[in-house]
């Protein structure tokens, strides 16, 4: 299918929001896959770019709020990881799929639906 | 350890340009542990690449091998296959490795992914630094064991030279500690500042001949 | 490697309703390695159960997918069937196809879960089995502090049967409870002799703790007392280290009085007027007090609770005039809002302002400059005594506490929670807690939360005298590791360490124990020697793989 995002999305803080937004039935588009992590530190560069290679329009990793980050440093190091990986896309000139970072709580599943929602504009407008 | 540092990405691309299949070749000794050629760095090498290849139309087929050491001809033998099925490798090891992949398999383009820059040791993570000149003519003791001729700008061997800033800082790279005023505090710190008033005459560098051979005494 | 896996859907008893099961069976069935499909309307409840648990035995089934809520609730659940049909409870893969998928999406969405149930399949296709085991531990408790949290806090583990030792570094328990115990009317005394005939509980005054090793279970500290030092093995470390309050004036630069002349002048802490509150012998009571607070500090809910006590009391004792500078007043614990109230009912007067007032001496007397926010205009008041702001500290020798047991702290040095709001009490690091006013701004009702919550997280812990853990669930492969000290330089747990394998090679080890599985050692070691059970590369990479291809 086309447009998919591939969203990690950590159990700590994500995954439950996620879960929340399924629960309060608040809708947002189709396409996209969850990978649950234990933390969002735990994503490597070499997943991102794997997702990019399979075909994902753009690939997320959604984490703990700045400073709430159950594993202290976690969220940090995965928006380290984020940015390395933008660079290395834009080293390549594939610099057009987003692959982007956010941060959020557990019982935050309105920014969930949001992210989802503000990255599948932007496919669209690209015209993935 | 050696310190290496991935090249540029528009100069290994150009290299790469016109193959269509090669080999990435890591190694897990010194470029690993400076997370600049071990097989995390392979891996990702190699998936930018296909995918800069693949936007353009031209895809190139990747093959992915890492060996403990690429400076050891017996581990690097091991990739004679993959090798064989390959236009050309890309290497991330440091100097040594590049030369000893292009040794054994000499029919085969080697390209080095890596730039080798110098033998330091990790200040903080992520954060290597220069430690050791390879001059051959080590006298570490009598500078209470701070290298001047890489850790001062200017390489002084009898200095400092008179232009350290406020704070014991580099005159020439102000972000740095003058390495001279390193060694008197650590003299001092040994009870050995008499040191500091020992003229050393300059280096011998024909004490290392290029290229350096060293053989062990025993067998 | 050929493997035989059953996929268990379940439409939760209708509540999944988009989906068209027959399809996605049909489809799931199909997916290589997978020998049996089927779907349940009540997987989680007894029959279904059962079901599946005979299903797994009769098919000879080795691996399962679950394909029915999130994981977050059942995953345990599900893991314990597993055991019971004979197979280790680690080989599952849950598909979460109801709360992120079916509830979530308008239409049919089929597709997405014939896709989140391959992704399943593909994971657990690789996945290893887990044992567990039970380690022993050590069931003493050291508590560092010597006041009411410290206090109470080993008193209810007493009751519930744990030993503890209280390490005070002054000569007496009890210090610093003084002004607790006139604002909320406990008494410290039978407190600190309820303690001292505990035989539960190891008092050591005049103690400091000077070097902590080990981990959860297991942690050695030394302790220096006078006369030497003696070392003790403890199981799990509560901090309840308390706070200490300060005169803003001393520090806050905006706050600072303008005069000279201020330092003559009756000018005190909370703790100061509590105790001219209390003196009977004093010379002349003040017929108009002045208090100030929430100006610097936003940690005020202690001070107003300190004012608000301390204004009735002098209206109620000397009948005096009272004035209270304030920013807000926070009355956000039991009990505050309708003592702010009776304050306000019998006469005391609070002056909002917005920025601190201007504070300098007229005739020996202190003379307070404000714009009250709601007169719109400049309030004058020359008062005998003032009740200045006050900071909430965290007590000396927090920053040598958190050095020593590696645990941080926040911007303003107290003890600093790892997530606020699902681990209140718990420090970074597996076993290490802190309580009540090391940890910030607290109310009794808090603090007693803070100890009920501390005393049952190390009841669960410690008192079978063992912990169950899943062994070498993330585990660094002595074969490949370099020994490059990154992992043991970034894990947030303190729980790796170099030990010597095979006589001679130095690896990282990382302990079960204090291991709290987040991954970020797996994903930063240079050598990829660190396998993650469950979340390693090969596992996340073939949940990447089975997306989009259908």
């Amino acid at each position: 299918m086309n447009g998919c995002i591939v969203a990690f999305c950590c159990e700590h803080s994500a995954y439950p929001a996620a879960d929340l937004a399924g629960k309060l039935r608040l809708h947002y588009p189709e396409n996209i896959r969850v990978i649950r992590v234990p933390c969002a530190g735990r994503v490597d560069v070499i997943h991102i770019l794997k997702a990019l290679e399979k075909g994902a329009a753009a690939v997320l990793v959604l984490g703990c709020e700045d400073g709430a980050c159950h594993h202290i440093t976690g969220n940090t190091r995965a928006k380290e990881r984020v940015k390395y990986c933008n660079m290395l896309l834009k080293e390549v000139q594939i610099d057009g799929r987003p692959v982007a970072m956010f941060n959020l709580s557990p019982n935050a599943p309105h920014k969930f639906v949001r992210a989802v929602n503000e990255v599948t504009k932007i496919i669209k407008e690209s015209g993935r | 350890m050696i310190i290496a540092e991935r090249k540029p990405m528009e100069e290994i691309k150009q290299a790469m340009a016109p193959y269509k299949k090669v080999l990435v070749a890591g190694c897990e000794t010194c470029v690993a542990v400076c997370w600049a050629g071990g097989e995390k760095e392979v891996e990702i090498l190699a998936s930018q690449l296909r995918l800069a290849r693949s936007a353009e139309g031209n895809e190139i087929v990747t093959l992915e091998a890492t060996v403990e050491r690429q400076c050891e001809k017996e581990m690097v033998e091991e990739l004679k296959d993959k090798v064989a099925e390959v236009e050309a490798v890309l290497s991330l090891a440091c100097g040594s490795g590049v030369q000893t992949m292009a040794e054994l398999f000499e029919d085969k383009p080697v390209f080095p992914a890596v730039n080798t820059t110098f033998i330091g040791m990790p200040e903080k993570e992520g954060l290597w630094v220069e430690m050791c000149g390879a001059c051959g003519d080590c006298f570490l003791d009598r500078t209470g064991g701070i290298c001047p001729i890489v850790r001062c700008a200017k390489g002084l061997l009898n200095g400092p030279c008179g232009g350290t800033r406020r704070g014991g800082k580099c005159e020439i790279d102000p972000e740095k500690d003058c390495a001279w005023v390193l060694i008197y505090r650590r003299l001092e710190k040994q009870g050995r500042l008499d040191l500091m008033r020992e003229y050393y005459s300059p280096k011998n560098f024909r004490a290392v001949k290029r290229p350096g051979r060293v053989q062990a005494a025993k067998a | 490697m050929e493997t035989k896996i059953g996929v268990f859907l379940c439409n939760c008893g209708g509540a999944i309703n988009n989906i068209d099961f027959d399809a996605t069976v049909k489809k799931v069935a199909k997916f290589p390695s997978v020998t049996c499909a089927n779907l349940s309307s009540d997987l989680c409840l007894e029959k279904g159960k059962e079901k599946m648990i005979s299903c797994i035995r009769g098919e000879n089934i080795e691996r399962v997918v679950v394909a029915a809520c999130s994981p977050e609730f059942q995953e345990h659940i599900f893991r314990e069937v597993l055991e019971k049909a004979g197979l280790n409870g680690h080989l599952l893969s849950m598909a979460n196809i109801r709360e992120q998928c079916s509830w979530t999406h308008d239409g049919d969405v089929t597709e997405k879960a014939v896709e989140l149930v391959k992704m399943a399949v593909n994971r657990v296709r690789l996945l290893q089995p887990m044992e567990k085991k039970e380690l022993p531990v050590n069931r003493e408790v050291l508590v560092v502090g010597g006041g009411f949290s410290a206090s109470n806090t080993a008193l209810q583990l007493s009751r519930v049967g744990l030993r503890t030792t209280l390490l005070e570094k002054e000569a007496v328990l009890g210090d610093g409870t003084e002004e607790m115990e006139s604002f909320y009317g406990f008494d410290t005394g039978s407190m600190i002799s309820a303690v001292e005939v505990d035989k539960n509980i190891e008092v050591l005054t005049s103690a400091q703790m000077t070097e902590v090793g080990g981990k959860i279970g297991d942690f050695s500290v030394r302790i220096r007392q006078e006369g030497g030092e003696i070392l003790r093995k403890y199981g799990a470390i509560v901090l309840a280290t308390g706070h200490q309050t300060e005169l803003a004036l001393d520090s806050e630069p905006q706050l600072r009085a303008e005069d000279e002349a201020i330092s003559g002048l009756n000018i005190v802490s909370q703790e100061q007027f509590c105790c001219m509150l209390g003196n009977s012998g004093l010379e002349t009571e003040p017929k108009t007090i002045g208090f100030m607070f929430d100006f610097s500090d936003e940690n005020s809910r202690f001070t107003t609770l300190a004012t608000l006590n301390n204004a009735l009391e002098a209206k109620k004792k000397w009948g005096s005039e009272i004035y209270v500078f304030y920013k807000s007043v926070k009355v956000d614990s039991a009990g505050m809002e309708k003592l702010y109230q009776e304050a306000r009912d019998c006469g005391v007067v609070f002056l909002r302002s917005e920025v601190p007032p201007r504070i300098t001496a007229e005739n020996g007397r202190v003379k307070i400059e404000a714009k009250d926010v709601f007169l719109g205009e400049d309030v004058i008041l020359a008062c005998d005594v003032l009740v200045a702001e006050e900071l909430y500290l965290p007590a000396e020798g927090a920053e040598n506490l958190s050095s020593l047991l590696s645990i941080r702290r926040d911007s303003k040095g107290f003890f600093q929670d790892e997530n606020v709001h699902l681990y209140p009490v718990g420090s970074e690091k597996k076993g290490i807690f802190f309580i009540g006013g090391c940890r910030g701004d607290l109310d009794l009702g808090r603090v007693l939360t803070d100890i009920s919550s501390v005393v049952m997280k190390v009841h669960e812990l410690l008192s079978s005298g063992k912990i169950l853990v899943e062994l070498e669930k993330v585990k660094a492969d002595p074969q490949k590791c370099v020994a490059c000290l990154t992992c043991i330089r970034v894990c947030p747990h303190g729980a790796i360490q170099l030990v010597r394998v095979d006589g001679s090679k130095e690896v990282a080890e990382i302990s079960d124990l204090a291991c709290d599985a987040c991954g970020i050692c797996a994903a930063i070691c240079p050598a990829k020697a660190i396998k993650f059970q469950g979340y390693r590369d090969e596992e996340i990479l073939a949940q990447i793989e089975a997306i989009q291809e259908l």
